[in-house]
Protein backbone atom coordinates (compact mmCIF):
# COMPACT_ATOMS: atom_id res chain seq x y z
CA UNK A 1 0.00 0.00 0.00
CA UNK A 2 2.95 2.23 0.36
CA UNK A 3 4.04 2.28 -3.53
CA UNK A 4 0.89 3.53 -5.30
CA UNK A 5 0.22 6.30 -7.57
CA UNK A 6 -2.34 8.14 -5.41
CA UNK A 7 -4.79 10.42 -7.63
CA UNK A 8 -4.24 14.62 -6.94
CA UNK A 9 -6.96 16.15 -7.79
CA UNK A 10 -7.80 18.77 -5.43
CA UNK A 11 -10.48 16.87 -3.25
CA UNK A 12 -7.44 14.31 -2.21
CA UNK A 13 -4.92 17.08 -1.50
CA UNK A 14 -7.25 18.78 1.23
CA UNK A 15 -8.13 15.55 2.33
CA UNK A 16 -4.60 14.33 2.56
CA UNK A 17 -3.68 17.38 4.62
CA UNK A 18 -6.51 17.16 6.84
CA UNK A 19 -6.25 13.76 7.69
CA UNK A 20 -2.38 14.19 7.87
CA UNK A 21 -2.56 16.93 10.80
CA UNK A 22 -5.16 15.02 12.50
CA UNK A 23 -2.86 12.59 12.79
CA UNK A 24 0.16 14.72 14.07
CA UNK A 25 -2.55 15.90 17.19
CA UNK A 26 -3.62 12.63 17.54
CA UNK A 27 0.27 11.46 18.69
CA UNK A 28 0.39 14.52 20.17
CA UNK A 29 -2.76 13.86 22.40
CA UNK A 30 -1.49 10.58 23.01
CA UNK A 31 1.72 11.56 24.44
CA UNK A 32 0.88 14.94 26.22
CA UNK A 33 -0.12 13.42 29.47
CA UNK A 34 3.27 11.22 29.73
CA UNK A 35 5.32 13.82 28.92
CA UNK A 36 3.91 16.10 31.40
CA UNK A 37 3.88 13.81 34.35
CA UNK A 38 7.54 13.17 33.42
CA UNK A 39 8.18 16.92 33.28
CA UNK A 40 6.46 17.33 36.22
CA UNK A 41 8.45 15.29 38.48
CA UNK A 42 11.36 17.68 37.92
CA UNK A 43 9.53 20.62 39.36
CA UNK A 44 11.17 22.31 42.36
CA UNK A 45 8.47 23.54 44.24
CA UNK A 46 5.60 21.53 45.85
CA UNK A 47 3.06 23.36 43.60
CA UNK A 48 2.51 22.18 40.16
CA UNK A 49 2.89 25.09 37.66
CA UNK A 50 3.30 24.43 34.42
CA UNK A 51 5.83 24.91 33.16
CA UNK A 52 8.23 24.45 36.02
CA UNK A 53 10.24 27.34 37.24
CA UNK A 54 12.74 25.62 39.19
CA UNK A 55 14.05 22.03 38.37
CA UNK A 56 15.33 19.54 40.54
CA UNK A 57 15.75 15.53 41.72
CA UNK A 58 14.05 16.58 45.01
CA UNK A 59 10.77 14.97 44.72
CA UNK A 60 12.40 11.65 43.58
CA UNK A 61 14.61 11.45 46.56
CA UNK A 62 11.26 12.28 48.39
CA UNK A 63 9.20 9.24 46.58
CA UNK A 64 11.76 7.03 47.26
CA UNK A 65 11.40 7.50 50.88
CA UNK A 66 7.67 7.36 51.16
CA UNK A 67 6.48 4.17 53.04
CA UNK A 68 3.23 3.61 51.32
CA UNK A 69 4.94 4.09 47.63
CA UNK A 70 8.36 1.37 48.73
CA UNK A 71 6.09 -0.71 50.37
CA UNK A 72 3.40 -0.55 47.51
CA UNK A 73 6.48 -1.62 44.90
CA UNK A 74 7.16 -4.60 46.94
CA UNK A 75 3.62 -5.79 46.99
CA UNK A 76 3.33 -5.53 43.48
CA UNK A 77 6.19 -6.67 42.66
CA UNK A 78 6.49 -9.95 44.40
CA UNK A 79 2.67 -10.46 43.65
CA UNK A 80 2.79 -9.84 39.80
CA UNK A 81 5.90 -12.53 40.11
CA UNK A 82 3.95 -15.07 42.63
CA UNK A 83 0.69 -14.71 39.91
CA UNK A 84 3.01 -15.26 36.96
CA UNK A 85 4.98 -18.28 37.69
CA UNK A 86 1.11 -19.94 38.87
CA UNK A 87 -0.38 -18.61 36.03
CA UNK A 88 2.60 -19.83 33.70
CA UNK A 89 2.69 -23.80 34.09
CA UNK A 90 -1.35 -23.82 34.15
CA UNK A 91 -1.67 -21.98 31.08
CA UNK A 92 0.81 -23.66 29.18
CA UNK A 93 -0.65 -26.38 29.76
CA UNK A 94 -4.29 -25.58 29.13
CA UNK A 95 -2.82 -24.20 25.69
CA UNK A 96 -1.38 -27.61 25.04
CA UNK A 97 -4.59 -29.40 25.22
CA UNK A 98 -6.53 -26.68 23.40
CA UNK A 99 -3.81 -27.16 20.51
CA UNK A 100 -3.65 -30.58 20.59
CA UNK A 101 -7.51 -31.33 20.72
CA UNK A 102 -10.68 -30.92 18.09
CA UNK A 103 -13.64 -31.95 20.09
CA UNK A 104 -16.76 -30.39 20.06
CA UNK A 105 -17.24 -28.27 22.58
CA UNK A 106 -13.59 -26.77 21.90
CA UNK A 107 -14.59 -23.35 21.13
CA UNK A 108 -16.58 -23.02 24.09
CA UNK A 109 -14.14 -24.03 26.31
CA UNK A 110 -11.35 -21.76 24.56
CA UNK A 111 -14.18 -19.22 25.66
CA UNK A 112 -14.13 -19.86 29.17
CA UNK A 113 -10.60 -19.78 28.92
CA UNK A 114 -10.99 -16.32 27.13
CA UNK A 115 -13.83 -14.87 30.17
CA UNK A 116 -11.32 -13.29 32.47
CA UNK A 117 -10.66 -11.01 29.12
CA UNK A 118 -14.29 -10.19 29.09
CA UNK A 119 -15.25 -10.01 32.48
CA UNK A 120 -14.46 -6.18 33.79
CA UNK A 121 -11.64 -6.43 36.42
CA UNK A 122 -14.24 -4.49 38.75
CA UNK A 123 -16.59 -7.17 38.53
CA UNK A 124 -14.15 -10.07 38.92
CA UNK A 125 -12.54 -7.97 42.11
CA UNK A 126 -15.38 -7.64 43.21
CA UNK A 127 -16.70 -11.24 42.92
CA UNK A 128 -13.36 -12.67 44.54
CA UNK A 129 -14.52 -9.97 47.65
CA UNK A 130 -17.70 -11.71 47.48
CA UNK A 131 -16.91 -15.04 47.24
CA UNK A 132 -14.10 -14.91 49.69
CA UNK A 133 -15.89 -12.81 52.48
CA UNK A 134 -18.35 -15.80 51.94
CA UNK A 135 -16.44 -17.99 53.00
CA UNK A 136 -14.75 -16.10 55.81
CA UNK A 137 -11.68 -15.75 54.12
CA UNK A 138 -10.17 -12.32 55.28
CA UNK A 139 -6.62 -12.50 54.06
CA UNK A 140 -5.86 -9.79 51.73
CA UNK A 141 -2.41 -11.11 49.77
CA UNK A 142 -4.46 -14.18 49.06
CA UNK A 143 -7.98 -12.36 47.67
CA UNK A 144 -5.05 -10.39 45.18
CA UNK A 145 -3.40 -13.37 44.41
CA UNK A 146 -6.18 -14.76 43.55
CA UNK A 147 -7.44 -11.80 41.24
CA UNK A 148 -4.03 -11.16 39.79
CA UNK A 149 -3.80 -14.95 38.61
CA UNK A 150 -6.89 -14.45 36.57
CA UNK A 151 -5.78 -11.49 35.35
CA UNK A 152 -2.68 -13.20 33.86
CA UNK A 153 -3.73 -16.18 33.01
CA UNK A 154 -5.99 -15.57 29.66
CA UNK A 155 -3.03 -13.68 28.28
CA UNK A 156 -0.29 -16.86 29.07
CA UNK A 157 -3.10 -19.04 27.29
CA UNK A 158 -3.35 -16.82 24.09
CA UNK A 159 0.18 -16.28 23.33
CA UNK A 160 1.56 -19.67 24.18
CA UNK A 161 -1.85 -21.36 21.77
CA UNK A 162 -0.41 -18.59 19.09
CA UNK A 163 2.55 -19.80 19.42
CA UNK A 164 1.61 -23.39 19.44
CA UNK A 165 -0.34 -22.76 16.57
CA UNK A 166 2.39 -21.69 14.53
CA UNK A 167 4.43 -24.41 15.24
CA UNK A 168 4.81 -28.24 12.89
CA UNK A 169 3.42 -30.91 15.32
CA UNK A 170 4.71 -33.42 13.46
CA UNK A 171 8.40 -32.06 15.08
CA UNK A 172 6.88 -33.13 18.56
CA UNK A 173 5.77 -36.16 17.14
CA UNK A 174 8.78 -37.28 15.64
CA UNK A 175 10.27 -37.50 19.04
CA UNK A 176 8.01 -39.35 19.92
CA UNK A 177 8.35 -42.12 17.82
CA UNK A 178 11.62 -41.93 18.50
CA UNK A 179 10.78 -43.45 21.47
CA UNK A 180 11.15 -39.88 24.11
CA UNK A 181 8.43 -39.97 26.53
CA UNK A 182 5.34 -37.00 26.70
CA UNK A 183 7.02 -34.68 28.97
CA UNK A 184 11.00 -35.09 27.62
CA UNK A 185 9.31 -34.55 24.22
CA UNK A 186 7.65 -31.36 25.63
CA UNK A 187 10.60 -30.10 27.86
CA UNK A 188 13.12 -30.37 24.67
CA UNK A 189 11.37 -30.25 21.47
CA UNK A 190 8.04 -28.12 22.19
CA UNK A 191 9.04 -25.67 25.31
CA UNK A 192 12.06 -24.12 23.55
CA UNK A 193 10.08 -23.56 20.24
CA UNK A 194 7.12 -21.91 21.86
CA UNK A 195 9.28 -19.89 24.48
CA UNK A 196 9.09 -16.49 22.98
CA UNK A 197 5.68 -16.45 22.71
CA UNK A 198 5.16 -17.88 26.29
CA UNK A 199 7.63 -15.47 27.52
CA UNK A 200 5.67 -12.54 25.83
CA UNK A 201 2.47 -13.72 26.93
CA UNK A 202 4.17 -14.21 30.87
CA UNK A 203 6.24 -10.84 30.38
CA UNK A 204 2.68 -9.24 29.49
CA UNK A 205 0.60 -10.82 32.09
CA UNK A 206 3.28 -9.41 34.78
CA UNK A 207 2.88 -5.72 33.17
CA UNK A 208 -0.71 -6.28 33.85
CA UNK A 209 -0.59 -7.71 36.98
CA UNK A 210 1.30 -4.89 38.19
CA UNK A 211 -0.32 -1.78 36.56
CA UNK A 212 -3.40 -3.44 37.78
CA UNK A 213 -6.09 -1.14 39.44
CA UNK A 214 -9.75 -2.64 38.98
CA UNK A 215 -9.38 -5.74 40.17
CA UNK A 216 -7.02 -4.83 43.37
CA UNK A 217 -9.23 -2.21 44.12
CA UNK A 218 -11.64 -4.27 46.04
CA UNK A 219 -9.24 -6.72 47.42
CA UNK A 220 -6.58 -4.77 49.15
CA UNK A 221 -7.02 -3.75 52.47
CA UNK A 222 -5.11 -1.03 54.96
CA UNK A 223 -2.07 -3.65 55.29
CA UNK A 224 -1.47 -4.90 51.84
CA UNK A 225 -1.91 -1.62 49.22
CA UNK A 226 -0.74 -2.57 45.65
CA UNK A 227 1.98 0.22 44.14
CA UNK A 228 -1.06 1.87 41.91
CA UNK A 229 -3.42 1.73 44.59
CA UNK A 230 -0.99 3.43 46.93
CA UNK A 231 -0.39 6.27 43.79
CA UNK A 232 -4.20 6.82 43.68
CA UNK A 233 -4.65 7.16 47.69
CA UNK A 234 -1.79 9.49 47.57
CA UNK A 235 -3.78 11.39 44.91
CA UNK A 236 -6.53 11.98 46.82
CA UNK A 237 -5.25 14.04 49.46
CA UNK A 238 -1.76 15.24 48.30
CA UNK A 239 -1.03 16.65 44.88
CA UNK A 240 2.67 17.09 45.07
CA UNK A 241 5.44 15.86 42.51
CA UNK A 242 6.67 13.08 44.27
CA UNK A 243 3.41 11.07 42.42
CA UNK A 244 4.75 12.30 39.29
CA UNK A 245 7.97 11.48 40.01
CA UNK A 246 6.98 7.59 41.40
CA UNK A 247 4.96 7.63 38.07
CA UNK A 248 8.20 8.60 35.81
CA UNK A 249 9.68 5.77 37.34
CA UNK A 250 7.49 3.41 36.17
CA UNK A 251 6.95 4.95 32.66
CA UNK A 252 11.01 4.40 32.77
CA UNK A 253 10.75 0.83 33.77
CA UNK A 254 7.70 0.09 31.63
CA UNK A 255 9.95 1.48 28.34
CA UNK A 256 12.43 -1.07 29.19
CA UNK A 257 9.80 -4.02 29.06
CA UNK A 258 8.49 -2.51 26.05
CA UNK A 259 11.55 -2.86 24.31
CA UNK A 260 12.06 -5.99 25.51
CA UNK A 261 8.47 -7.27 24.30
CA UNK A 262 9.19 -5.64 20.83
CA UNK A 263 12.12 -7.24 20.40
CA UNK A 264 10.53 -10.74 21.52
CA UNK A 265 7.39 -10.94 19.69
CA UNK A 266 6.19 -7.45 18.54
CA UNK A 267 3.72 -5.30 20.69
CA UNK A 268 0.65 -5.65 18.42
CA UNK A 269 0.41 -9.05 17.99
CA UNK A 270 -0.07 -9.71 21.87
CA UNK A 271 -3.52 -7.39 21.56
CA UNK A 272 -4.67 -8.68 18.85
CA UNK A 273 -3.36 -12.69 19.17
CA UNK B 1 -5.66 -34.04 31.83
CA UNK B 2 -3.28 -30.75 31.20
CA UNK B 3 -7.06 -29.05 31.22
CA UNK B 4 -7.44 -29.25 34.44
CA UNK B 5 -5.47 -26.75 36.36
CA UNK B 6 -5.77 -24.27 33.96
CA UNK B 7 -9.67 -24.97 34.35
CA UNK B 8 -10.02 -24.93 37.87
CA UNK B 9 -8.46 -21.95 38.41
CA UNK B 10 -10.73 -20.08 35.95
CA UNK B 11 -13.72 -21.89 37.68
CA UNK B 12 -13.24 -21.03 41.25
CA UNK B 13 -11.47 -17.69 41.03
CA UNK B 14 -13.94 -16.56 38.55
CA UNK B 15 -16.59 -18.07 37.69
CA UNK B 16 -17.62 -19.45 41.04
CA UNK B 17 -17.06 -15.94 42.61
CA UNK B 18 -19.48 -14.21 39.65
CA UNK B 19 -22.01 -17.25 40.97
CA UNK B 20 -21.64 -15.90 44.63
CA UNK B 21 -22.39 -11.99 43.58
CA UNK B 22 -25.62 -13.03 41.48
CA UNK B 23 -27.14 -14.84 44.96
CA UNK B 24 -25.80 -11.50 46.40
CA UNK B 25 -27.30 -9.44 44.57
CA UNK B 26 -30.82 -11.34 44.76
CA UNK B 27 -30.73 -11.05 48.73
CA UNK B 28 -32.75 -9.15 51.02
CA UNK B 29 -30.65 -5.84 51.53
CA UNK B 30 -29.17 -5.59 55.16
CA UNK B 31 -26.17 -3.43 55.43
CA UNK B 32 -23.40 -5.51 56.80
CA UNK B 33 -24.43 -8.63 55.94
CA UNK B 34 -22.39 -11.19 53.30
CA UNK B 35 -23.42 -14.16 53.81
CA UNK B 36 -25.71 -15.85 51.03
CA UNK B 37 -29.23 -16.65 52.13
CA UNK B 38 -31.65 -18.90 49.77
CA UNK B 39 -34.31 -16.58 49.83
CA UNK B 40 -34.14 -14.35 46.87
CA UNK B 41 -35.98 -11.80 46.14
CA UNK B 42 -35.63 -8.61 42.90
CA UNK B 43 -35.51 -6.28 45.30
CA UNK B 44 -31.85 -4.50 44.89
CA UNK B 45 -33.15 -4.50 41.01
CA UNK B 46 -36.55 -2.47 41.84
CA UNK B 47 -34.27 -0.42 43.57
CA UNK B 48 -31.87 0.11 40.93
CA UNK B 49 -34.63 0.89 38.29
CA UNK B 50 -37.42 2.66 39.67
CA UNK B 51 -35.46 5.69 41.23
CA UNK B 52 -34.63 8.42 38.43
CA UNK B 53 -31.20 8.82 41.42
CA UNK B 54 -29.70 5.77 40.16
CA UNK B 55 -30.81 5.17 36.97
CA UNK B 56 -29.70 8.35 36.37
CA UNK B 57 -26.14 7.31 36.89
CA UNK B 58 -26.31 4.08 34.79
CA UNK B 59 -27.57 6.07 31.68
CA UNK B 60 -25.19 8.87 32.02
CA UNK B 61 -22.52 6.15 32.13
CA UNK B 62 -24.06 4.32 28.69
CA UNK B 63 -24.31 7.71 27.30
CA UNK B 64 -20.19 8.40 28.29
CA UNK B 65 -19.32 4.54 27.04
CA UNK B 66 -21.03 5.81 23.61
CA UNK B 67 -19.34 8.78 23.09
CA UNK B 68 -15.73 7.84 24.32
CA UNK B 69 -16.09 4.47 22.15
CA UNK B 70 -17.71 6.66 18.75
CA UNK B 71 -14.46 9.46 19.73
CA UNK B 72 -11.88 6.47 19.29
CA UNK B 73 -13.81 4.68 16.79
CA UNK B 74 -13.35 7.59 14.15
CA UNK B 75 -9.72 8.92 15.55
CA UNK B 76 -8.59 5.00 15.95
CA UNK B 77 -9.20 4.40 12.66
CA UNK B 78 -7.66 7.65 11.25
CA UNK B 79 -4.60 6.01 13.34
CA UNK B 80 -4.44 2.65 12.24
CA UNK B 81 -4.93 4.42 8.50
CA UNK B 82 -2.26 6.36 8.81
CA UNK B 83 0.24 3.25 10.58
CA UNK B 84 -1.25 0.98 7.69
CA UNK B 85 0.60 2.70 5.28
CA UNK B 86 3.90 3.59 7.19
CA UNK B 87 6.40 0.90 6.44
CA UNK B 88 9.40 -0.93 8.18
CA UNK B 89 11.70 0.37 11.31
CA UNK B 90 9.21 3.79 11.31
CA UNK B 91 6.29 2.01 11.78
CA UNK B 92 7.57 -0.08 14.18
CA UNK B 93 8.80 2.80 16.48
CA UNK B 94 5.18 4.19 15.81
CA UNK B 95 3.42 1.01 16.77
CA UNK B 96 5.18 1.45 20.33
CA UNK B 97 4.48 4.92 21.03
CA UNK B 98 0.79 4.32 20.05
CA UNK B 99 1.13 1.03 21.77
CA UNK B 100 2.92 2.41 25.46
CA UNK B 101 0.18 4.12 26.95
CA UNK B 102 -1.35 0.64 27.78
CA UNK B 103 1.26 -0.63 29.51
CA UNK B 104 1.70 2.50 31.40
CA UNK B 105 -0.87 2.43 34.70
CA UNK B 106 -3.89 3.52 34.40
CA UNK B 107 -3.23 5.59 37.29
CA UNK B 108 -0.81 7.53 35.88
CA UNK B 109 -2.30 8.35 32.63
CA UNK B 110 -4.89 9.47 34.42
CA UNK B 111 -2.46 11.65 37.04
CA UNK B 112 -1.38 12.91 33.64
CA UNK B 113 -4.16 14.34 32.27
CA UNK B 114 -4.42 16.39 35.80
CA UNK B 115 -1.76 17.61 35.20
CA UNK B 116 -3.01 19.00 31.75
CA UNK B 117 -6.30 19.66 32.37
CA UNK B 118 -5.86 21.14 36.18
CA UNK B 119 -6.42 24.95 36.17
CA UNK B 120 -2.14 25.42 36.80
CA UNK B 121 -1.81 22.94 34.19
CA UNK B 122 -0.25 22.38 30.27
CA UNK B 123 -3.23 24.14 28.84
CA UNK B 124 -4.09 26.73 30.86
CA UNK B 125 -0.46 27.53 31.14
CA UNK B 126 -0.55 27.80 27.26
CA UNK B 127 -4.00 29.65 27.26
CA UNK B 128 -3.22 32.03 29.33
CA UNK B 129 0.56 32.59 27.83
CA UNK B 130 -0.83 33.15 24.50
CA UNK B 131 -3.27 35.49 26.68
CA UNK B 132 -6.83 33.51 24.78
CA UNK B 133 -7.90 33.93 28.25
CA UNK B 134 -7.45 35.66 31.09
CA UNK B 135 -8.61 33.23 34.35
CA UNK B 136 -7.89 29.26 33.82
CA UNK B 137 -10.36 27.19 32.40
CA UNK B 138 -11.84 24.80 34.80
CA UNK B 139 -11.85 22.01 32.90
CA UNK B 140 -10.96 19.24 35.92
CA UNK B 141 -14.57 17.41 37.28
CA UNK B 142 -16.35 17.59 34.53
CA UNK B 143 -17.89 15.08 32.41
CA UNK B 144 -15.88 16.10 29.66
CA UNK B 145 -12.94 15.80 31.30
CA UNK B 146 -13.95 12.03 31.85
CA UNK B 147 -14.42 11.32 28.05
CA UNK B 148 -11.44 12.95 27.35
CA UNK B 149 -9.62 10.99 29.62
CA UNK B 150 -11.14 7.64 28.81
CA UNK B 151 -10.59 8.26 25.14
CA UNK B 152 -7.01 8.76 25.74
CA UNK B 153 -7.27 5.56 27.83
CA UNK B 154 -8.66 3.15 24.97
CA UNK B 155 -7.54 4.86 22.22
CA UNK B 156 -4.76 2.82 21.46
CA UNK B 157 -7.09 -0.54 21.52
CA UNK B 158 -8.82 0.63 18.75
CA UNK B 159 -5.69 1.45 16.58
CA UNK B 160 -4.47 -1.91 17.45
CA UNK B 161 -7.43 -3.48 16.75
CA UNK B 162 -7.98 -1.76 13.46
CA UNK B 163 -4.81 -2.05 12.30
CA UNK B 164 -4.92 -5.91 12.47
CA UNK B 165 -7.82 -5.70 10.47
CA UNK B 166 -6.12 -3.52 7.79
CA UNK B 167 -3.26 -6.08 7.73
CA UNK B 168 -5.28 -8.65 6.50
CA UNK B 169 -6.35 -6.99 3.35
CA UNK B 170 -4.38 -7.64 0.04
CA UNK B 171 -2.53 -4.19 -0.70
CA UNK B 172 -4.07 -5.45 -4.50
CA UNK B 173 -7.19 -4.53 -3.41
CA UNK B 174 -7.32 -0.87 -3.19
CA UNK B 175 -5.01 -0.83 -5.64
CA UNK B 176 -7.13 -2.03 -8.03
CA UNK B 177 -9.88 0.26 -7.09
CA UNK B 178 -7.88 3.49 -7.83
CA UNK B 179 -6.90 2.78 -10.89
CA UNK B 180 -10.14 2.23 -11.97
CA UNK B 181 -10.27 5.79 -11.05
CA UNK B 182 -11.86 5.88 -7.54
CA UNK B 183 -10.69 9.13 -5.25
CA UNK B 184 -8.91 8.47 -2.36
CA UNK B 185 -11.57 9.15 -0.14
CA UNK B 186 -14.14 6.89 -2.39
CA UNK B 187 -11.57 4.03 -1.93
CA UNK B 188 -11.31 4.77 1.42
CA UNK B 189 -14.92 4.21 2.34
CA UNK B 190 -16.36 1.87 -0.85
CA UNK B 191 -13.26 -0.64 -0.29
CA UNK B 192 -11.15 -0.11 2.87
CA UNK B 193 -13.46 0.42 5.23
CA UNK B 194 -16.04 -2.64 4.90
CA UNK B 195 -13.04 -4.90 5.31
CA UNK B 196 -11.64 -3.10 8.23
CA UNK B 197 -15.05 -4.02 10.25
CA UNK B 198 -14.20 -6.89 11.69
CA UNK B 199 -11.27 -5.28 13.50
CA UNK B 200 -13.53 -2.01 14.23
CA UNK B 201 -16.47 -3.75 15.54
CA UNK B 202 -13.83 -6.09 18.18
CA UNK B 203 -12.12 -2.56 19.39
CA UNK B 204 -15.66 -1.06 19.27
CA UNK B 205 -16.99 -3.88 22.10
CA UNK B 206 -13.71 -3.66 24.16
CA UNK B 207 -13.75 -0.18 23.93
CA UNK B 208 -17.14 0.46 25.35
CA UNK B 209 -17.05 -2.37 27.90
CA UNK B 210 -13.95 -1.13 29.15
CA UNK B 211 -15.43 2.22 29.23
CA UNK B 212 -19.15 1.17 31.32
CA UNK B 213 -16.16 -0.67 34.23
CA UNK B 214 -13.60 2.13 34.35
CA UNK B 215 -13.29 3.20 38.16
CA UNK B 216 -9.94 5.30 38.18
CA UNK B 217 -10.49 8.07 35.36
CA UNK B 218 -14.14 8.82 36.62
CA UNK B 219 -13.18 8.51 40.05
CA UNK B 220 -10.35 10.80 40.00
CA UNK B 221 -11.29 13.43 37.04
CA UNK B 222 -15.14 13.39 37.45
CA UNK B 223 -15.99 14.70 40.77
CA UNK B 224 -19.48 14.53 42.05
CA UNK B 225 -20.98 15.91 38.44
CA UNK B 226 -19.53 12.65 36.63
CA UNK B 227 -20.45 9.76 39.23
CA UNK B 228 -20.85 6.48 36.97
CA UNK B 229 -21.64 3.15 37.78
CA UNK B 230 -18.11 2.01 39.11
CA UNK B 231 -18.09 5.16 40.95
CA UNK B 232 -21.89 4.79 42.57
CA UNK B 233 -20.68 0.41 43.20
CA UNK B 234 -17.58 1.41 45.07
CA UNK B 235 -19.56 3.55 47.36
CA UNK B 236 -22.08 0.77 48.34
CA UNK B 237 -19.60 -1.59 48.56
CA UNK B 238 -16.86 0.84 50.80
CA UNK B 239 -19.19 3.52 52.13
CA UNK B 240 -22.49 2.66 52.78
CA UNK B 241 -21.38 -1.43 52.88
CA UNK B 242 -24.42 -2.35 51.30
CA UNK B 243 -23.56 -4.99 48.97
CA UNK B 244 -26.37 -6.40 47.92
CA UNK B 245 -27.11 -3.42 46.11
CA UNK B 246 -23.77 -3.40 45.12
CA UNK B 247 -24.13 -6.49 44.20
CA UNK B 248 -27.23 -6.07 41.68
CA UNK B 249 -24.92 -2.70 39.97
CA UNK B 250 -22.15 -5.14 39.30
CA UNK B 251 -24.32 -7.75 37.72
CA UNK B 252 -26.01 -4.89 35.67
CA UNK B 253 -22.53 -4.00 34.63
CA UNK B 254 -21.61 -7.80 33.56
CA UNK B 255 -25.00 -7.86 31.39
CA UNK B 256 -24.22 -4.56 30.27
CA UNK B 257 -21.13 -5.00 28.22
CA UNK B 258 -22.12 -9.11 27.68
CA UNK B 259 -25.03 -7.98 25.91
CA UNK B 260 -22.91 -5.58 23.77
CA UNK B 261 -20.16 -7.92 23.20
CA UNK B 262 -23.74 -10.48 21.93
CA UNK B 263 -24.84 -8.33 19.83
CA UNK B 264 -22.09 -6.90 18.07
CA UNK B 265 -21.03 -10.59 17.45
CA UNK B 266 -24.43 -11.50 16.38
CA UNK B 267 -24.66 -8.58 13.78
CA UNK B 268 -20.92 -9.08 12.26
CA UNK B 269 -21.68 -12.83 11.79
CA UNK B 270 -24.75 -11.59 10.19
CA UNK B 271 -23.17 -9.33 8.06
CA UNK B 272 -20.42 -11.76 7.10
CA UNK B 273 -23.14 -14.36 6.07
CA UNK B 274 -25.33 -12.10 4.21
CA UNK B 275 -22.17 -11.00 1.90
CA UNK B 276 -21.12 -14.73 1.44
CA UNK B 277 -24.31 -15.45 0.10
CA UNK B 278 -24.74 -12.61 -1.91
CA UNK B 279 -25.62 -12.70 -5.19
Amino acid sequence: MNSIDMPTGWGDRIFTALMRSLVYVLYAFLLAPLICVVIVSFNAEAVQTFPPQHWSFHWYAVAMETHSFTHGLLVSAVLALVATLIAAPAGVAAALALNRSNWKGKAWVEAIFLAPLVVPGLVAGIAILVATAALNVRDAPVRLLIGHIVIVLPYVIRTTLASLARLDPQIAEAALTLGAGRFTAFRLITLPLIKQGLTAGMLFGFILSFDDVSVSLFLSDARTVTLPLAIMSYLQYSFDPSVAAISSLLIGVTLIFIIVLERRMGVKKLFTG
Amino acid sequence: MLLFPAAALVFLCLLVPLFYVLVLSLNHAVTGDVALHAALTPENYVRLFSRWFYSRILVRTVWLSVLTTVLCAVFGTVLSLSLWRTAGRKRAYLILIVASPLLVSIVTRTYGWMVVLGDTGLVNAVLMHLHVISSPLHMMYTQGAVVVGLVHVFLPMMVLSVLAALDKIDPAIPEAAMSLGAGRFATFWKVIFPLAIPGLSAGITIVFSLSMSSYVTPALMGGSNAGMLTTLIYQQFVVTYNWHFGSALVMVLLATSLLVLVLLLAESSRRTRAWLTRK
